[in-house]
């Protein structure tokens, strides 16, 4: 029995040597890298050790996992790097699996997770828990297809996710924009909404022909933010909107949103089902489109330069989808990342993948199977590799580029959007009786 | 003379080692990862986090806040009325077929298999099979458009996504009906039909035969299967998220939404509301066993 105990002990002993030793390693590899006096062969060398990268990420789009099971495991696979793909319902919860391993006290190279796709709220709380690798982003080799330099308006893009200093701790892999289709064969595209006016009075002639996702899924919350923007009471739409709630304050924002709040309020009694006495909000994307596709809807909003073009080829969209300009002036227009944990087990595989992922290769191919719009910026580029881009998209149905690239808009800075989405919970979905100001305030409160 | 007895005892020993022994892996299972981790939900519903810097314990503001609010009691409600009425359409149901089960009729093998069919279909399918046939988009939409009862799909009754949860109620009673009937048919089994045959001779009718006779017999595989399936309705999530009417939401929902939300201090809120539920189930079933114990008694079978 002794002798088992000494054995069993000197077993412990040894394994948390090991542990000990690869959380060593894994913090030096980070300090150098960091610093800049790791060599990109050396990256190469330690992932070839390492074998493996763990990539999560939202695995709810079937073109996404093909293109990441038929391309991206091969390309990896040819630069030393086992692809490990999994996919995820809530890309919350890798945050929380890594905010977990942190707690549970496991330091760099000790975790589960060694990259993360993401932006926003996610990046947000892994930043302010401290529990990100570092700036990689802007020191890989394909850093230089992406704009860094603030003194290019463009860049900030690539500098702030939601308000939120990236600090190159992401690096980015996708550019969006929030778009709105109508299916013309239901509505004459000249008598199509422009602003959220028009969009009442369509409603008030033809009620429940519009709904809008449930906050807090993100893409209902960019609903709710262009809304906002445009009932700013001063009249100056996003701007202030980009700072924290610490320099807005809980009244001012309270102030800003009021007309905003008040206008969805008013909108709700004409929403799809509100006839019935009962508003349905669709819990996501899907459920949206497929309300779009039946015709139960005459407009569907989301994330997607190409989502009408991809939606005729899949099947998903009605044949007279068109997009169109809506909201004018407010199309909010983001970037979405990768990101590596502090913890990540595999760091120099992750960022191999990374740089692979920004590599113009990596765009081409994901464009070309998922409709993904490129996160590099295109005036990086040379001329072929901007019209490889350009071959790749499936292009834009109903409207042009100048013409979104007219009406786009920033985000709300992270911290807002956690208040506006538990303000729009309280006033909207559960009567609340309170006025705005006073929700605003406990939400901020709750929030701290 | 005291050889033998302590063979004996040994013997005794050894039976009781090997009893034990059987019982541990699943009282392993059941304390450490059941019942740990209901420890875990009531420490944080009382306010013990510090993974999220909450540490408060014991705390019960979390409760007061959740009761406090009447949108909990109407969640509530909603939750108790999908259970009781789901488990009482799929009990009448499942009586009814396991009495047609035992008696002779055509083709009476192929039905013994057909109708154990959704026991072996998850409930994610029989929530997709809703969507599909009940849906505005659904295939019964579409035909009723399609031969021109209606305009277009979008005109078609609104089934699913209400909130008296009729898509819910279906896939539930569509699941549980077998469940119940293959439980009772094999009480009937083994009852037999004598004394059956026996009332009908002294000049009982049928519905005496079934209330004076066969339900006596069968209660406690009624109670068995109504018990389980409750309780799988009172918790279950898939379906009130996928078909129900948005808010409010039933319990388990409700939690969901609290775990997924970018605030972390909701999650204690969301283990709040799950020992909540653990509670008010937990309640219900045992009251529930209490009553059926005490009728027991008093017919004299315990």
């Amino acid at each position: 029995m002794k002798r088992i105990l000494i054995g069993l002990t000197s077993v412990a002993s040894l394994m948390a040597t090991v542990a000990v030793a690869e959380n060593a390693a894994a913090t030096s590899f980070r300090d150098s890298f960091l610093s800049g006096s790791t060599t990109w062969e050396d990256v190469q060398a330690r992932a070839q050790e390492e074998g493996s990268v763990n990539l999560y990420y939202w695995g709810g789009s079937d073109p996404i996992n093909i293109w990441m099971d038929q391309v991206v495991v091969t390309d990896l696979a040819k630069l030393g790097v086992t692809l490990n793909p999994v996919r995820i319902t809530g890309t919350k919860d890798a945050v929380d699996l890594v905010l977990a391993e942190k707690g549970a006290g496991k330091g760099p190279g000790e975790g589960s997770v060694d990259a993360i796709w993401l932006n926003g709220e996610n990046f947000a709380t892994l930043k302010r828990r401290d529990a990100l690798f570092g700036a990689f982003a802007d020191s890989m080799p394909n850093s230089a297809n992406i704009e860094w330099s603030d003194e290019d308006p463009r860049s900030l893009l690539n500098l702030r996710d939601f308000g939120v200093e990236t600090g190159a701790a992401e690096v980015p892999w996708s550019g969006e924009q929030y778009v709105c289709s109508i299916n013309t064969a239901r509505v004459d595209k000249a008598a199509a909404p422009s602003t959220f006016a028009d969009l009442r009075s369509y409603l008030e002639v033809n009620p429940g022909k519009f709904t809008y996702v449930k906050p807090p899924h993100y893409i209902g919350n960019t609903f709710v933010q262009s809304v906002i923007y445009a009932h700013n009471p001063d009249g100056n739409g996003a701007v202030p909107f980009q700072s924290s709630i610490e320099d807005v304050g809980a009244e001012e924002l309270a102030r800003l949103i009021t007309p905003g709040m008040e206008y969805l309020n008013a909108l709700e009694p004409l929403l799809l089902g509100a006839q019935g006495g009962n508003a349905r909000y669709p819990e996501d994307n899907a459920a949206l489109d497929g309300m779009f596709l039946n015709g139960e809807v005459d407009f569907a909003c989301k994330f997607g330069l190409y989502a009408v073009a991809t939606g005729l080829n899949l099947g998903t969209y009605p044949e007279g989808a068109e997009a169109f300009v809506f909201p004018e002036g407010n199309m909010i227009k983001n970037k979405n990342f990768l990101a590596i944990p502090a913890n990540a087990p595999n760091p120099a595989a992750a960022l191999i993948m990374a740089n692979y992922m920004t590599s113009v290769e990596a765009q081409v191919s994901k464009l070309k199977f998922t409709g993904m719009p490129p996160g590099v910026d295109p005036w990086r580029l040379d001329d072929a590799q901007v019209q490889a881009l350009v071959d790749a998209s499936p292009g834009l149905v109903g409207i042009t580029q100048a013409e979104l690239d007219a009406n786009t808009a920033p985000d709300t800075n992270a911290t807002l959007v956690n208040v506006i989405e538990a303000t729009w919970l309280e006033y909207i979905e559960r009567d609340s009786s309170d006025d705005i100001a006073t929700i605003v305030a406990r939400a901020v409160e709750n929030l701290k | 003379m005291t050889a033998p007895k302590t063979k004996e005892l040994a013997r005794h020993r050894r039976e009781r080692i090997w009893m034990w022994a059987q019982l541990v892996p699943v009282l392993v299972v059941l304390v450490v990862l059941f019942g740990g981790a209901l420890v875990l939900a009531v420490a944080q519903s009382l306010g013990f986090a510090p993974w999220f810097g909450v540490n408060t314990f014991p705390d019960f503001s979390y409760f007061a806040a959740l009761w406090g609010a009447w949108s909990f009691w109407r969640s509530l409600g909603l939750t108790l009325y999908y259970a009781i009425v789901s488990t009482g359409i799929a009990l009448v149901m499942g009586i009814i077929l396991a009495l047609a089960m035992v008696r002779l009729f055509p083709g009476k093998t192929l039905y013994k298999y057909l109708y154990k069919l959704p026991l072996m279909i998850p409930y994610t399918v029989g929530i997709a099979l809703a969507v599909i046939m009940l849906g505005n988009g659904g295939m019964l939409s579409r035909l009723m458009a399609f031969v021109g009862l209606i305009g277009d799909p979008s005109e078609f009754p609104q089934i699913l996504k209400t909130h008296y949860g009729w898509g819910i109620i279906t896939v539930y009673v569509w699941k549980q009906t077998p469940f119940v009937t293959l439980t009772l048919y094999a009480v009937l089994l083994g009852v037999g039909r004598e004394t059956e045959e026996a009332a009908a001779i002294l000049g009982a009718n049928k519905w005496q035969i079934f209330f004076q006779v066969t339900l006596p017999q069968i209660l406690p595989g009624i109670i068995s299967s109504t018990l389980i399936i409750f309780a799988f309705n009172i918790g279950a999530f898939e379906a009130p998220f996928i078909l129900g009417g948005g808010y409010p939401d039933t319990l388990p929902v409700i939690a969901w939404r609290y775990f997924n939300d970018a605030d972390y201090s909701l999650q204690l809120q969301g283990m709040a509301t799950v020992v909540s539920i653990a509670l008010i189930a937990g309640g219900i079933l045992y009251s529930y066993l209490a009553l059926y114990r005490r009728y027991e008694r008093r017919i004299g079978r315990s």
